[in-house]
C-alpha cells in the first residue's frame, strides 16, 4: 500500500508579507479589549464551585454534648485502600466504646470515601474541601480533636436527613 | 465391623460407628452444621434448636447433636427444610440479639454474625423493642453482657461439668432468662473461667483483658505452646502491630482439650516487652559497647580458645529444645562440663476436673523435660533462686542462656575467664559478661518443647524479633560449628535434627513428623516427675 503524503507548500518569506497575520491577530486582541471575557478567577476572594461528588479532608461528626459519633468498631481501618487510618479502641468513662486514638493521615489518603461508606454510625465523612496547607508535614495527620473541629461541611454525597441512603 | 452403621448424609454414603451424632458424622463429610449448644467437650441439652437436620422418615427435623446415626439414615443438612428452619430460628435470635456488631469484641468471630450472614433472613421484621439487661461484671476476667446472649449455657455447663465448680446458673424464664452469678461471688477465684469467653458462641461473654484491644479481623493466630507450666497445652497467639494482643487455646486433645488457664491465658505481657536487647555488647571493664554479631561471635571465641579450667554453663528450662542442644553441643565442643538451670515451681497443681489429663502443673517451666533430656541438672530452690555458687566461683568459661540471674549480684561471673551471656534484657547479673548476647524469645522464634509427658511439640514466631536479636540455637550453632568446624544450622529444622543426633532422645522423631499433635520422645518419662 503506498503511503500517501500531503505536502504543505507553505508560502516562501521572501514573497509574502506578515502585515495581514499581524493585523489578524491584533483585530482579536482589540475585540476582546472593548468586549472582555471573564477567565480568570480572583481565587482566593472568589471561590470555586464544587463538584457535587467532591470529596475533601476528612470530618468527624460529634453528638450534640461534643462526643465523636465514632464507636471504634475499626471498619474504616480495614477498608482503607490506602491504609491511612489508625485506630485504638478504648472505652469511656460512660462505659461508651470509643476511640483513644483516631488519626487519618491525608497525604496517605485517596480520597476515595469507603471510610464514609462502610461507616455504620455515620461519624466519619469525607469534607467538602480541598485547601489544604500546612507549614510541616505531620500537621497532614489529623487527631480525633481535629477532625472534630473542622468546620467545612460534609460531602454532597452524604444526605443528613436520609443519613443512612434506605 | 459390627458396631458401624452406614448413614448418607447430604448425598454422601460415610460409615461411622454406633453412637456417632449426626452432627459429628457430618463433619466427616465436610459440613459443619451450626450450633450453638453443642460443644465436643460438653453434654448436649440441644436447647439452641439451630442444629436441627431433615432426617428422612422422621415426621420432624431432629436435633443432630444429640441424635445418633441409624443404620441406612438419610440426613439432609442443606435441604430446603432444613434451611427454613435454620432460618427460622436465627430469626427468632435475632428478636432480642441487639445488632451491636460495630461495638462487639465478638464480631468478627460470632456465630450468630456468621450464620445469620449465611442462611439468616436479608431483612429483620422485628418491630417490637428488644429486651435489654445491660452488662455486668461477672469478677475473674469476665464480662457479660445480657442482651447479646442467645443462652446456649456453654458457660454455665462449663462451670459445672468441666471445672466443675458451679458458679453460674440461668436465672428466670423464657424471654426474660439471663445468666447470673450467684450473689456477688462471682467468678473470682477460679481458674479455668477465661475459657467460658472462648466458648461463648456470641459477645454475651467478653475478657475484660481484650475488652476493645484489637478486632478479630486484625489479628493473625500462630500457633504456639503455653509456657506457663510443663503441662504444655497448645495456644494461638493472637498478634496485632507486632504484639501479642491475646493467647486462645488451640485443641489437641492429647493434652489441653480445647481449654487452657487462666495464668497462661494471660501470661503474655513478657512477649510485648520493649526494653529489650537489641545488639551483642561488647564489655571490658565498666565500659560497653555494641558491636556486629560477626565481632561479638569472634571475641567469643578467642576469648574461649584463651580460657582454661572447663566450662560451667546455666541453661533455662524456658527455652526450646533447639536452644538447649545447640548449648549442650556447644560445651562438649569447649571440652565439655556441667549445665545447670533453675525452675520455679508452684506449691500445687490446679487441676481441671472434667479434664482429668490437664492441669496447671506444679513445675512452671515448660521445658524442664527437655533440659533433663539433654543432661542438665536442677539446681535451686522452687522460687527458681539460689544453687549458681559453684559456676560463680568458676574461672573457666561460664555461659549463661535464658536465665534472669535475679538473686546474683553485678559481679556475678568476675572470676570467669571468660563470661558469656545470652538473654533478651540486659540483667545485672550480667554486669561483668564479657559479651552479652541478644536472643528471641519463645514468641519470636521456631522451635519445640518438650513437655512433662515427653511430648516434644512445636512453636512457630509470632512476633519479629528487635534489632539484631537472633535465636538462641542459631547463634550457639555458629559457635560451635566455627569452633568444630562442621556445618552450621540454619533453620529450626535442621537444628532439632542435630539435636536428634547428639540426644538419643530425640533420634527418632522427624521435625515434620510432630505435626498439630506433638510426638513423643523415645525415652519414657516419669509422669510423677514433678
Amino acid at each position: 500500500m503506498a503511503i500517501s503524503v500531503k505536502v504543505m507548500h507553505r508560502p516562501a518569506p521572501e514573497t509574502t508579507s506578515y502585515l495581514r497575520a499581524a493585523l489578524s491577530g491584533m483585530a482579536l486582541t482589540f475585540r476582546h479589549m472593548v468586549n472582555p471575557v471573564k477567565v480568570t478567577q480572583q481565587y482566593p476572594e472568589e471561590q470555586t464551585d464544587l463538584d457535587p461528588r467532591w470529596r475533601g479532608t476528612h470530618v468527624m461528626e460529634t453528638h450534640a454534648d461534643g462526643r465523636p459519633k465514632c464507636v471504634a468498631c475499626g471498619l474504616c481501618p480495614t477498608v482503607c485502600p490506602a491504609n491511612c487510618i489508625r485506630l485504638v479502641g478504648g472505652e469511656d468513662d460512660q462505659g461508651n466504646r470509643y476511640p483513644l486514638v483516631y488519626e487519618i493521615d491525608e497525604f496517605r489518603c485517596i480520597f476515595c470515601g469507603m471510610c464514609q461508606e462502610v461507616c455504620p454510625v455515620e461519624a466519619i465523612h469525607v469534607g467538602r474541601h480541598f485547601e489544604n496547607a500546612e507549614y510541616t508535614r505531620d500537621r497532614f495527620v489529623y487527631d480525633l480533636d481535629r477532625l472534630m473541629e473542622q468546620d467545612h461541611p460534609s460531602t454532597l454525597l452524604w444526605d443528613p436527613s436520609d443519613p443512612t441512603s434506605e | 465391623m459390627a458396631d458401624m452403621v452406614k448413614v448418607t448424609i447430604d448425598g454422601h454414603e460415610l460409615e461411622v460407628p454406633k453412637g456417632t451424632t449426626i452432627l459429628e458424622a457430618a463433619k466427616r463429610v465436610g459440613t459443619e452444621v451450626p450450633h450453638y449448644c453443642y460443644h465436643p467437650g460438653m453434654s448436649s441439652p440441644a436447647m439452641c434448636r439451630l442444629c436441627l437436620v431433615d432426617v428422612e422418615g422422621a415426621p420432624k427435623p431432629m436435633p443432630s447433636c444429640v441424635t445418633t446415626v441409624m443404620d441406612g439414615q438419610v440426613v439432609h443438612t442443606q435441604s430446603e427444610k432444613a434451611l427454613a428452619n435454620r432460618q427460622g430460628v436465627l430469626e427468632f435470635y435475632l428478636v432480642n440479639h441487639p445488632l451491636d456488631c460495630p461495638i462487639c469484641d465478638m464480631s468478627g468471630e460470632c456465630n450468630l454474625q456468621d450464620y445469620v450472614h449465611e442462611e439468616g433472613r436479608k431483612q429483620g421484621r422485628g418491630r417490637e423493642p428488644k429486651r435489654v439487661f445491660g452488662r455486668d461484671d461477672f469478677g475473674g476476667d469476665v464480662l457479660f453482657y445480657g442482651d447479646r446472649c442467645v443462652m446456649c449455657t456453654r458457660c454455665v455447663r462449663f462451670m459445672s461439668e468441666v471445672e466443675q465448680d458451679d458458679r453460674l446458673t440461668v436465672v428466670e424464664r423464657g424471654n426474660r432468662s439471663v445468666i447470673d452469678t450467684f450473689f456477688a461471688e462471682g467468678l473470682d477465684g477460679t481458674n479455668w473461667h477465661g475459657n467460658i469467653v472462648d466458648i461463648c458462641p456470641v459477645g454475651a461473654l467478653v475478657s475484660k483483658d481484650f475488652l476493645h484491644k484489637a478486632r478479630a479481623w486484625d489479628l493473625t493466630h500462630t500457633p504456639s505452646i503455653c509456657t506457663s507450666c510443663s503441662q504444655g497445652c497448645n495456644i494461638d497467639l493472637h498478634t496485632r502491630d507486632n504484639l501479642v494482643q491475646r493467647i486462645k487455646p488451640r485443641e489437641n486433645l492429647d493434652v489441653n482439650g480445647w481449654w487452657i488457664c487462666d495464668h497462661g491465658r494471660h501470661d503474655y505481657e513478657w512477649m510485648n516487652r520493649g526494653d529489650r536487647l537489641e545488639a551483642p555488647l561488647a564489655r571490658d571493664g565498666s565500659t560497653s559497647r555494641a558491636t556486629g554479631w560477626k565481632d561479638a561471635l569472634r571475641g567469643v571465641l578467642d576469648g574461649a580458645a584463651a580460657s582454661s579450667g572447663g566450662v560451667r554453663a546455666i541453661a533455662s528450662a524456658g527455652s526450646s529444645n533447639e536452644d538447649l542442644g545447640a548449648l549442650r553441643a556447644l560445651v562438649d565442643a569447649l571440652g565439655g562440663g556441667e549445665i545447670v538451670y533453675r525452675s520455679a515451681r508452684a506449691a500445687d497443681e490446679i487441676p481441671l476436673k472434667g479434664y482429668p489429663t490437664l492441669a496447671r502443673r506444679r513445675d512452671l517451666a515448660p521445658n524442664t523435660t527437655g533440659a533433663n533430656l539433654m543432661g542438665m541438672t536442677r539446681v535451686g530452690g522452687d522460687d527458681a533462686t539460689g544453687g549458681l555458687e559453684g559456676v560463680a566461683s568458676h574461672e573457666g568459661v561460664v555461659i549463661v542462656l535464658g536465665d534472669r540471674l535475679d538473686d546474683v549480684g553485678a559481679d556475678f561471673g568476675e572470676k570467669a575467664s571468660l563470661y558469656v551471656y545470652l538473654g533478651t534484657h540486659d540483667v545485672p547479673g550480667a554486669s561483668a559478661a564479657h559479651f552479652v548476647l541478644p536472643v528471641a524469645t519463645h514468641a519470636e522464634s521456631e522451635g519445640t518443647f518438650t513437655n512433662r509427658e515427653g511430648r516434644v511439640q512445636r512453636f512457630e514466631p509470632a512476633l519479629q524479633a528487635p534489632g539484631m536479636a537472633r535465636p538462641a540455637w542459631l547463634v550457639l550453632g555458629a559457635l560451635t560449628a566455627e569452633r568444630t568446624g562442621g556445618g552450621v544450622a540454619r533453620t529450626a529444622p535442621d537444628a532439632f535434627a542435630a539435636l536428634g543426633s547428639t540426644v538419643p532422645a530425640f533420634s527418632g522423631i522427624g521435625y515434620g513428623d510432630i505435626g498439630s499433635r506433638g510426638a513423643v520422645v523415645n525415652e519414657s518419662v516419669s509422669l510423677t516427675g514433678d
